[in-house]
């Protein structure tokens, strides 16, 4: 099992925004997170990729019980990266925020050229390489976010509503990406969207969440 | 208002003729201060940014402790110094009384705070998704404050240049722990002090116009810093 959540609740000013009993995810399998706003999709997310702890229940990844201790947790991080709804790109061209993750693995600089170069065609963003990324509209930066996780080859990629500022001309190449790193990459995927087409198209299963639970 | 605007002639020519002990007052007065701001600097950052990341008792008490230290007279600062390293103190015996250590030394503990505060604002000012992203594709903990040092590079120099100004414009410890003695410890401030007791105007008024030149710079220097991070989070 990838990971096994067991009586997990993360609560924000006395009220649980996740309250789960049990949830199983297994590898190599994509699932959609669909439910309201509010639901906890965001913060489900962000306790599957070690950003946020529990404060009851545990959850086990590949196996083994995260502590959440900062020793654990940072080389479990090297294996589980997340998207955010609205991802952020670092005070630097393009180019260098897809290789950043690559120069924090020790990649020789050749070695991630050809990775930075190869991801950025994957995501039709190669000519912008040389620009800033805060000269970048929301569905570009989307696209080299979504680039800058697949480049170091997660073996658990979450995105938080990978579509929602793209455009239509663009949805296919996100969604053409999460379905190649599922099943050429073998990378589990766990994504959350509002659109039920693209849940159609893309999800192994579908989890649903409301107030925190999942139905 | 004769007076005033021949010593500002003579001021003037004096300055223009590069005059010996105006010169070397102006260069002590910079190098004192730029080591104190260095100083200052290597130890503040690294403790804005120990503040900011890490979660611990007594850390609000701790920001509190340090901004209040923002306001604490100079005087204040060379006093508890001067305790310290008179003859009589725990390190009298290192002779560092009337010396530009000395200045240093009480410099340093005026701006490290102020650098300290700065260093946690800029950070605190910068987006949460900077740091979560960071960690989310694999920077361990040393790697994150580069990136956030990267990130909040014109709030760290714009700290760095105001305790510049901080320390090239005091004149308490200067006066204290320095003793004001001619090419020796006499700095910019201190000698304006001396200039004005002695109802000598010209030297005072070439070296006023010195300091405001260079808290000018300063503050077009931080102004441009600003600008940068105004148009950021714009």
């Amino acid at each position: 099992m990838l990971y096994k959540l067991d009586n997990v609740k993360r609560i924000h000013g006395g009220k649980a925004i996740v309250d789960i009993a049990q949830l199983n995810v297994e590898p190599g399998k994509i699932y959609a997170l669909t439910g309201p706003n509010g639901a906890g999709k965001t913060t489900l997310l962000q306790m599957l990729a070690f950003l946020d702890a529990p404060d009851a229940g545990t959850v086990t990844f590949m196996g083994n019980q995260v502590l959440y201790s900062e020793k654990q947790l940072q080389p479990l991080r090297r294996r589980v990266i997340m998207v955010d709804q609205q991802p952020i790109l670092f005070s630097m061209s393009v180019y260098r925020n897809v290789e950043f993750p690559l120069k924090l693995r020790g990649l020789s600089e050749a070695a991630r050229k050809t990775a930075v170069e190869e991801a950025l065609k994957n995501v039709d963003m190669l000519s912008f390489a040389d620009v800033m990324g805060s000269h970048l509209s929301g569905g570009e930066i989307q696209r080299v976010a979504l680039a800058r996780a697949l480049v170091c080859q997660p073996e658990v990629l979450l995105l938080d509503e990978p579509t929602s500022n793209i455009d239509k001309n663009h949805q296919p190449i996100i969604e053409n990406m999460i379905r190649s790193a599922s099943k050429n990459d073998k990378i589990s995927v766990v994504f959350s969207t509002h659109s039920m087409q693209l849940v159609e198209q893309l999800a192994d299963h579908c989890l649903s969440m409301e107030a925190g639970k999942i139905r | 208002m004769q007076y005033l605007l021949e010593s500002f002639g003579r001021a003037v020519s004096l300055i223009a003729q590069c005059d010996a002990e105006l010169a070397t007052i102006v260069w002590f007065s910079l190098k004192i201060s730029l080591i104190s701001t260095l100083v200052a600097a290597v130890i503040g950052i690294p403790a804005g940014f120990a503040i900011y990341l890490n979660k611990f008792r007594f850390r609000r008490a701790l920001i509190t402790v340090l901004n209040s230290l923002l306001a604490l007279p100079t005087v204040v600062i060379a006093l508890f110094v001067y305790g310290f390293i008179s003859r009589r103190g725990m390190f009298g015996s290192f002779d560092l009384l009337y010396t530009q250590s000395a200045i240093i030394i009480g410099q340093t503990i005026l701006v490290v705070p102020m650098i300290t505060i700065f260093v946690i604002s800029a950070l605190g000012h910068l987006d949460i998704r900077y740091r979560k992203t960071a960690m989310t594709l694999g920077a361990d903990r040393w790697q994150t404050s580069l990136l956030l040092m990267h990130e909040a590079k014109f709030g760290i120099a714009a700290a760095i240049a105001a305790a510049f100004g901080r320390v090239i414009s005091e004149i308490g410890v200067g006066m204290m722990l320095g003793g004001n003695i001619k090419g020796f410890t006499r700095t910019m401030t201190t000698a304006m002090a001396l200039e004005y007791d002695k109802g000598e105007f010209v030297l005072a008024v070439a070296l006023g116009l010195i300091l405001m030149a260079i808290t000018l710079g300063i503050n077009i220097f931080i102004n441009y810093f600003q600008g940068n991070i105004n148009e950021r989070y714009n």
